[in-house]
C-alpha cells in the first residue's frame, strides 16, 4: 500500500508538470492546446539530443528545451492565435487548428528521426549531481535509487518529482509575485474586462503562451524517464493524459492542476497495483466523471484568486 | 370604482440565492393583462433576476410565480413560452447564422401560444426588418438585433412580454417610435414588464412601477408619486438616476 | 416540400446510383467501400456538429461499438448479417443514450469529454478480462457471414439512410430548430424549442449512422482488432472531411469526402509520414483561411448551397 502511493506522489508531481502549460494556455487564451503532448515529445527529443550528441546529462536539456520552446511559442502564438481569435468560434477552430498542428509535429518528427522507440538509460539523469548528493547523503557518487520510508524508488523519478516541484512555484512565483503574471491572471478570470482596461492581451497571452510551450518541453526532458521510453507517436497519449491532470485539477487555475495531478498519480499507481487490467480506463472515466460531476474541478473555480 | 382587474401574473415571496448572495430576497408583485409594469431600481437590485425567474431560466429557491392561476415557478423556458410568456435580452441573442426570416420562423414554428395564425410578413414590416429579411442576423445593427429579439419574443404571440433594457441605446426618434409600439401591444391586451434605466421612458409608457431594492420591492405606484417617497430617493441618491 | 425532393434528386439520388453502379466497372471494391464509409461517417459529423454544434472528437467511439456489436452477434448468437448490423446500430444508440450527458458540457469539454469516452470503450473492448465476449486485444475473424459484395449494398442502404436523414434536417423546422440550439440554446428554448429533447434526438440520429456503418464495416472486412475500427483516424477524418467541405449544407460534407479522400489515396500509404504532414498543413489552413469551408466560398458571394 505504501509503495503505489509514495510513487503515485511522485509521479502526480510530474503529471502536473506535464499539464500546467495546457492549462496556462487554456485558461489566459480559451484555446485547447491538443499539440502539448507533442511539444512533450519533443522536449524528449532535447533531452535524447543533449545525452546522444553531446554527452551531458539530460538535465541540462531543461533550461535549454524551455528557452527554446519558449521562443519557439512566442513565434507560435503571433502567427496563429491572432488570426484564430477574430474567428467566431475561437475554442472550437483552437481545437481543430492544434490538432493539425499536432500531426504536422509528429510526421516531421518522424521524417526526420523515423518511428523506432528511443530511450536514455535512467543513471544518466541527474548524473552530475550524483557528487553532490553522495556529499550530503553519504553513499557512492553514483545515481542509485532514493529511499524513501524503507522502499527503494528510482532516483529519475525523484529527480522529475523535484524539478515539477519547483516548476510549480516557479509558476505560482509569476502568477502572483510579478507584474506580468498579475495581468495574466486579471485576463484569466475577465477577459473582456481586461480588454476594455486596456491590457495589452495579445502580449499576456504570447507570454502565457510561450511559458505553456516551456513547461510542456521541460516535462518531455523527463518523459524518457517517467515513462520508459518514447516515440514521435507519443504525443497524443500524452496529451490526453495532460487533459485529465488539467480537468481534474479544474481547467483554467494552473495551481489547481499540482493537485489533479498528485490525485491523478496516486490514483494511477493504485489501480495499477490492485487491479492492473483495468488501469488503461482509469484516465478515460475518471476524466468523464469529474466533467459531469465536478465541471469545475476538484479545487473549483471559487478558490482562484482574482 | 371599477373592480381590480384579473391578475396574470402574480409573483410572492420569490427568494433567489447565487451562493450566498440574495439576488432576490422575498420579491412580490404582480402584472394584468394590458397593463404596462416598470420594474427600477439600482444596478444589482435584482431586475434581471426578476425577470429571469419569470422566463424560466432561473427556479426560484423559495415562494411561488403563478401565471394564468397555475403556479409555474421552476418550469422549463420552452414550456412557459407554450403558456404565454416571452422576453429580449438585455445583450440581444438572435440566432446569428440564420437569416431574419428563419429567426422568427423558429419562434413562430415552436413558440406560438396561439391559436390565432400570425401574418409574419406584417410583424417583419411593421418592425422595419422586412427589407433584411434574408439577410444573417450577423449583419444587422445592433438596434436592428434588439427589434429582431422583440419580433421573436411577439412571433410566439405571448399574453406577458418581459423587456430586458429595450431601450439602451435607440436615439431619440427610434425610442419614440418603440415606445408607441409598446403601447400599441398593450392596448391589445398584452401584459409588459419594463425593466429600464431610462426614466424618461419609464415615464412615458409606465401605468405603474415596482421600486426594487436589494431583491426586493420597497415601492409599488406611479413614478410621479415615487419620486416623493423619501426611502425610493434614498435607494437612488448619489446614483447615476438621482431622479 | 419542392426543395426537399429537389435535393433528393440533384444530391441523394445521383450520388447512390453512382456509388452502387461503380463496382461493376471499377476494379478497386474496398476503396469504393471506404468511400461510402466516409459519405456516411462525415454526414454523420455534419448531423451533430453541422446542426446543433457540438464536435464528436470521439465519435469513432460509435462506429466501433457498431463493429462490435456486429461481431458478437454473429459470433455469439450466429446471426444473419443484416440483422447483426441492425443491431450494431442498436448498440451504438445505446451509448448514445449513455452518453447523453456529456450533452451538457459545453464547447471543447464536450469535445475532450467524447474523445475519451470512445478511448474507454476502447479499452474496455480490448481488455484482455473480457476476452470471452469481445475476444479482447486479440481481434474477431468472421469468416461465416464474409459477404463483400451485399455488406457494400448494405452500405448504400445506410448512406441512403444518412442522406434522407441530412436532406430532411436541412429543409425542415426541426434542422433550423436545431441550428437555433446551435446558435444560443437560451433563446431557443425562448422560442419554444425543446433544447434537450432535440440535441439529444439529433446526438442519437448520428450515433445511429456511425453504428450501422460499424457494423457494415465488420461485415465487409470481417478480421479486424479493436485498434482499426476504434481508430482516431476516423472521427478525425469525418471531421475533417465534413468540415473541409462545410458543415450544415448536403452537398459540404460529401465534396469534402470526394475531394480530400480521393487525394489520400492518390498519395498513397506507401509514406505515411509525408501524407500526415501534408494533411496537418491542410488542416491548419483550412481552420486559419477557411474555417466555414469550401462551400462558403459559394455562401459568401450570397449564392444558395444546398
Amino acid at each position: 500500500m505504501l509503495y503505489p502511493l509514495v510513487a503515485g506522489v511522485l509521479f502526480g508531481l510530474y503529471f502536473s508538470l506535464v499539464g500546467i502549460g495546457l492549462n496556462l494556455v487554456f485558461g489566459v487564451m480559451r484555446i485547447v492546446n491538443l499539440a502539448h503532448g507533442d511539444f512533450l515529445m519533443l522536449g524528449a527529443f532535447v533531452a535524447f539530443g543533449i545525452y546522444t550528441a553531446a554527452g551531458l546529462d539530460p538535465l541540462v536539456g531543461i533550461p535549454v528545451a524551455f528557452a527554446l520552446f519558449c521562443v519557439a511559442g512566442l513565434l507560435l502564438y503571433w502567427v496563429l492565435v491572432p488570426r484564430l481569435q477574430r474567428a467566431r468560434d475561437p475554442e472550437m477552430l483552437s481545437f481543430i487548428l492544434f490538432f493539425g498542428f499536432s500531426q504536422v509535429i509528429e510526421a516531421l518528427t518522424t521524417i526526420v528521426f523515423g518511428t523506432s522507440e528511443r530511450s536514455i538509460p535512467s543513471r544518466q539523469l541527474a548524473s552530475s549531481l550524483a557528487g553532490i548528493r553522495a556529499s550530503l547523503f553519504g553513499g557512492e557518487a553514483t545515481n542509485g535509487p532514493f529511499r524513501i520510508f524503507g522502499l527503494s524508488f528510482p532516483a529519475s523519478w525523484v529527480v522529475a518529482a523535484t524539478v515539477s516541484v519547483i516548476a510549480i512555484i516557479c509558476v505560482y512565483l509569476y502568477l502572483y509575485r510579478t507584474r506580468l503574471g498579475t495581468l495574466t491572471r486579471a485576463v484569466m478570470s475577465r477577459r473582456d474586462e481586461a480588454v476594455a482596461t486596456g491590457i495589452n492581451v495579445d502580449r499576456v497571452s504570447a507570454a502565457a503562451f510561450g511559458i505553456g510551450l516551456g513547461l510542456a518541453a521541460v516535462a518531455g526532458v523527463f518523459a524518457p524517464f517517467m515513462f520508459g521510453s518514447f516515440t514521435p507517436a507519443f504525443g497524443i497519449d500524452a496529451t490526453v493524459t495532460s487533459f485529465v491532470v488539467v480537468v481534474l485539477g479544474s481547467l483554467g487555475n494552473p495551481l489547481g492542476t499540482a493537485l489533479g495531478g498528485v490525485v491523478y498519480g496516486v490514483s494511477y499507481m493504485l489501480v495499477q497495483t490492485y487491479l492492473s487490467s483495468w488501469a488503461d480506463l482509469l484516465p478515460y472515466v475518471l476524466l468523464i466523471a469529474i466533467l459531469l460531476l465536478r465541471p469545475s474541478g476538484l479545487l473549483g473555480r471559487r478558490v482562484r484568486v482574482a | 370604482m371599477s373592480p381590480e382587474p384579473e391578475r396574470l401574473l402574480e409573483v410572492s415571496g420569490v427568494v433567489k440565492r447565487f451562493g450566498g448572495f440574495h439576488a432576490l430576497d422575498g420579491l412580490s408583485f404582480h402584472v394584468s393583462p394590458g397593463e404596462i409594469l416598470g420594474l427600477v431600481g439600482p444596478n444589482g437590485s435584482g431586475k434581471t433576476t426578476a425577470i429571469n425567474v419569470i422566463s424560466g431560466l432561473y427556479a426560484p429557491d423559495a415562494g411561488s410565480v403563478s401565471f394564468l392561476r397555475s403556479p409555474v415557478g421552476g418550469m422549463a423556458s420552452h414550456k412557459l413560452v407554450h403558456l404565454g410568456i416571452n422576453r429580449t435580452f438585455q445583450v440581444p441573442k438572435p440566432f446569428m447564422s440564420l437569416t431574419v426570416k428563419q429567426n422568427v420562423e423558429v419562434a413562430h414554428t415552436y413558440g406560438n401560444a396561439s391559436d390565432k395564425a400570425l401574418p409574419m410578413a406584417d410583424l417583419l414590416e411593421r418592425f422595419h426588418l422586412a427589407e433584411v429579411a434574408n439577410r444573417p442576423a450577423s449583419d444587422l445593427t445592433n438596434v436592428q438585433q434588439k427589434t429582431l429579439d422583440l419580433v421573436r419574443a411577439l412571433a410566439t404571440q405571448p399574453k406577458l412580454l418581459l423587456l430586458d433594457e429595450l431601450a439602451a441605446g435607440l436615439n431619440p426618434t427610434e425610442l419614440d417610435w418603440i415606445a408607441g409600439e409598446i403601447k400599441t401591444l398593450a392596448q391589445s391586451g398584452l401584459a409588459i414588464i419594463v425593466v429600464e434605466h431610462l426614466m424618461g421612458f419609464i415615464e412615458q409608457i409606465t401605468d405603474r412601477v415596482i421600486v426594487m431594492n436589494a431583491g426586493k420591492e420597497i415601492f409599488e405606484g406611479t413614478l410621479a408619486v415615487a419620486v416623493t417617497v423619501p426611502e425610493v430617493v434614498e435607494v437612488f441618491l448619489g446614483g447615476e438616476h438621482a431622479a | 416540400m419542392p426543395d426537399t425532393l429537389r435535393h433528393y434528386l440533384i444530391i441523394a439520388v445521383p450520388l447512390l446510383i453512382v456509388m452502387a453502379v461503380l463496382p461493376s466497372v471499377y476494379s478497386n471494391h474496398l476503396l469504393l467501400f471506404n468511400f461510402v464509409i466516409f459519405f456516411i461517417l462525415a454526414q454523420g459529423v455534419n448531423i451533430i456538429y453541422g446542426f446543433t454544434g457540438y464536435l464528436p472528437f470521439g465519435y469513432v467511439g460509435f462506429f466501433g461499438a457498431g463493429a462490435y456489436g456486429f461481431a458478437i452477434m454473429v459470433m455469439h448468437l450466429n446471426a444473419p448479417a443484416p440483422l447483426a448490423v441492425l443491431v450494431g446500430g442498436a448498440v451504438a444508440v445505446v451509448l448514445g443514450l449513455i452518453l447523453t450527458p456529456l450533452l451538457r458540457l459545453a464547447g471543447a469539454y464536450f469535445s475532450i469529454a467524447n474523445l475519451a469516452a470512445a478511448l474507454a470503450v476502447l479499452h474496455l473492448v480490448a481488455n484482455p478480462a473480457l476476452e470471452q465476449i469481445t475476444k479482447g486485444p486479440y481481434g474477431v475473424a468472421l469468416n461465416g457471414t464474409f459477404n463483400p459484395t451485399m455488406a457494400y449494398a448494405g452500405g448504400i442502404l445506410i448512406l441512403a439512410l444518412t442522406l434522407g436523414i441530412v436532406v430532411y434536417l436541412k429543409n425542415s423546422s426541426f434542422g433550423l430548430a436545431l441550428q437555433a440550439v446551435r446558435e444560443d440554446s437560451f433563446s431557443a428554448s425562448m422560442s419554444g424549442v425543446n433544447v434537450v429533447k432535440m440535441r439529444t434526438v439529433a446526438w442519437l440520429a448520428s450515433a445511429l449512422v456511425a453504428g450501422l456503418a460499424g457494423g457494415v464495416f465488420a461485415w465487409y472486412v470481417s478480421v479486424f482488432y479493436p485498434d482499426n475500427v476504434f481508430s482516431a483516424d476516423f472521427s478525425i477524418f469525418a471531421i475533417v472531411f465534413a468540415l473541409f467541405g462545410g458543415v450544415a449544407t448536403i452537398s459540404g460534407p460529401l465534396i469534402g469526402v470526394i475531394i480530400l479522400y480521393g487525394i489520400y489515396n492518390l498519395i498513397g500509404f506507401t509514406t505515411p509520414q509525408y501524407f500526415q504532414l501534408i494533411y496537418g498543413l491542410l488542416i491548419m489552413a483550412l481552420v486559419l483561411f477557411l474555417p466555414a469551408g469550401l462551400v462558403s466560398l459559394a455562401t459568401r458571394r450570397g449564392w444558395y448551397v444546398p
